[in-house]
């Protein structure tokens, strides 16, 4: 190896070094914090006691969204009720087909979504129009007597139940 | 690296661009001591690379800067290094450049025909120090705030036009978010722009005229040497070096954050960035009506002596042994500088670090969480007394006896009770004594 092509490896090296030195912080930086994963927090929706027996009523929830370091909050609705078995139940309130708002008629017992017409019985099974799958349920929990629901939207059109 | 090299250069001909770039002739020969301009550049391009990522998660408004800052510094991965990066690439390019005004000027570089060099190099650091000022606002907190609330109204005690100066700088009547907005907008867009220009207009000069090499002309015109490879590799060491340096200050050392900005706290003492501390100092001394004359005078003075020394002195003289007056103006200048920043360092850090007991003390100070109601220059929430001069405000037996029975010294505090060791409670008295405008 001749001094000149020392030097010229040497300057190869030390600058490929700084530049490696550099350059995977800052990627990491920039591209990491796309690829976080959220958990999406329990959110309040309200007295248990508003609960009724196969009746499903819409409850508010108040749902706080972190984007870096920012939280916005923004109110969102459930559908919600209870079994004759105790159990809780908690529908999204987005139309598995397209993403319409459905809502629950009590002279018909059935969940309606007026946009194209999908029908749902109390159980969340489609019993008419274009809907490729049941309503989709969200995680509840009771804690000193308030329901705690974890707000979740899925992919519309779709018959698997896909988280977004 | 060869091959892809060789079908580039047939097409696009880069050998000449290569010669021209490589073999620029050193008079002298390549030198350790001719690092520093390189070293600059580096500093500049790591500042512009981790600034701009920087942007990709700041706000630049009072409602999200700070909380932007701290998501970059506690959430964001390889954030505190990129942060720290920035943070310590400003100080190191602050040192690159004194430590490359010393060469130019011992060497007698600026002297015909580098006139131009020197005139473009002033202005380059006057955008530095711009630079400086307007990034220290940036996180928005208390530290930020408050030193650029102190700097805005040094520039407001200019005769005549200092009112409209200031209101100018601050955007409006009062710092905020006109203020803010406008710091980012100079730091990240202006200033890169106008300092690229000028940088290329430096090294356009460079090339024109040539290296200066020693200041033995004779020498300098018998032995020469190409920019490549020698020279190049000293500076490439040098930059890998100070990279290393930087890379362990930003793990080691990171960026510090202090509380968010508040308007109100008026009892906060701001301290500015260390390369601005000197200034400081001076300012503490002037009173009444001679303030405009350090505050403003001195700066203009001290620019225009700056932008006149190409034209001062013998021409074509450049040996130092040939210009005594330039060299003791020089000598006596660092001496006023230096002398004024160690007593500016003495009165804002006025620990001894020798005293072992007071270092002890405030490991006691930190350990006991005293920070989380106690400020000391500007590091703590102010809900108790600042203890920044608490040294000069109490003696020891007045702060042992605190320390046991707070209420009894001072009805309505607060302050629990702490029940040290004897050992423990003299180190954080000894720490507390400490704590003094002037150490002794």
């Amino acid at each position: 190896m001749t001094r000149r092509d020392f030097f010229a490896r040497a300057i190869a090296g030390i600058a490929g070094m700084i530049g490696l030195g550099l350059s995977i912080p800052l990627l990491g930086y920039a591209i990491l914090p796309a690829f976080r994963r959220y958990e999406e927090p329990w959110a309040e929706a309200g007295p248990l006691d508003k609960l009724e027996v196969n009746r499903p009523k819409e409850f508010e929830v108040v749902r706080s969204v972190s984007s870096g370091w920012m939280t916005t909050n923004s109110v969102r609705s459930i559908w919600a009720f209870r079994s004759p078995e105790g159990e809780i139940i908690v529908y999204s309130p987005i139309c598995p087909h397209l993403g319409c708002g459905y809502r629950w008629e009590d002279d018909k017992q059935r969940f309606f979504c007026p946009c194209h017409n999908s029908v749902f019985d109390l159980s969340g099974r489609v019993i008419a129009g274009p809907a490729p799958r049941p309503l989709d349920t969200l995680p509840a929990k009771i804690e000193q007597g308030q329901l705690f629901i974890i707000y979740k939207e899925f992919k519309a059109g779709i018959v698997r139940k896909e988280e977004i | 690296m060869g091959r892809f090299y060789r079908w580039f250069s047939e097409r696009l001909n880069l050998q000449p661009i290569l010669h021209h770039l490589l073999d620029e002739p050193i008079p002298g020969g390549a030198s350790w001591i001719y690092i520093f301009g390189s070293m600059t550049l580096f500093f500049f391009i790591l500042q512009m690379l981790t600034g701009t990522f920087l942007v990709l998660y700041y706000a630049p408004t009072p409602d999200h800067a700070y909380d932007s800052v701290h998501f970059i510094q506690e959430e964001v991965p390889f954030g505190i290094i990129v942060r720290g990066l920035h943070h310590w690439g400003a100080s190191a390019m602050m040192i690159a450049i004194g430590l490359h005004i010393l060469q130019v000027y011992l060497y007698g570089a600026y002297k015909l025909p580098r006139e131009p060099m020197w005139l473009v190099g002033v202005f380059l650091l006057i955008l530095t120090l711009v630079f400086g000022f307007t990034g220290y606002l940036l996180p928005w907190d208390q530290k930020a705030y408050w030193a650029t609330q102190v700097g805005i109204n040094l520039v407001s005690t200019a005769p005549w036009i200092g009112g409209a100066l200031a209101r100018v700088l601050r955007g409006g009547k009062e710092l905020g978010a006109l203020t803010l907005s406008r710091f980012f907008a100079i730091h990240t867009l202006f200033l890169p722009w106008l300092t690229m220009i000028l940088i290329s207009a430096h090294l356009f000069i460079l090339r024109r005229v040539g290296a200066a090499g020693p200041w033995d002309i004779v020498r300098g015109g018998k032995i020469s040497e190409p920019f490549y490879p020698r020279q190049l590799f000293m500076d490439v060491v040098a930059a890998g070096l100070a990279f290393a340096v930087l890379s362990i200050l930003a793990v080691v050392s990171p960026a510090h954050l202090a509380d968010r900005a508040n308007p109100t706290d008026v009892t906060f003492q701001p301290v500015p960035e260390w390369y601005f501390l000197f200034y400081y100092q001076l300012l503490k001394y002037s009173k009444g009506p001679w303030e405009p004359l350090l505050t403003f005078g001195l700066p203009i003075l001290f620019f225009g002596i700056l932008f006149a020394i190409p034209f001062l002195g013998r021409k074509g003289e450049r040996a130092p042994a040939g210009r005594p007056a330039a060299i003791w103006a020089g000598a006596l200048f660092l001496a006023f500088v230096f002398t004024l920043l160690g007593l500016a360092l003495k009165e804002t850090a006025s620990i001894r670090l020798s005293d072992p007991a007071v270092a002890r003390g405030k490991a006691i100070y930190a350990k006991l969480m005293c920070a989380g109601c106690h400020r000391i220059h500007g590091e703590g929430t102010q809900v108790g007394p600042d203890l920044s001069y608490v040294g000069d405000k109490h003696d020891r037996s007045w702060l042992i006896a605190h320390f046991k029975d707070p209420q009894g010294l001072a009805p309505g505090s607060i302050m629990p009770a702490y029940s040290l060791s004897d050992p423990e409670m003299e180190d954080l008295t000894g720490y507390m004594l400490s704590l003094k405008k002037t150490s002794n």
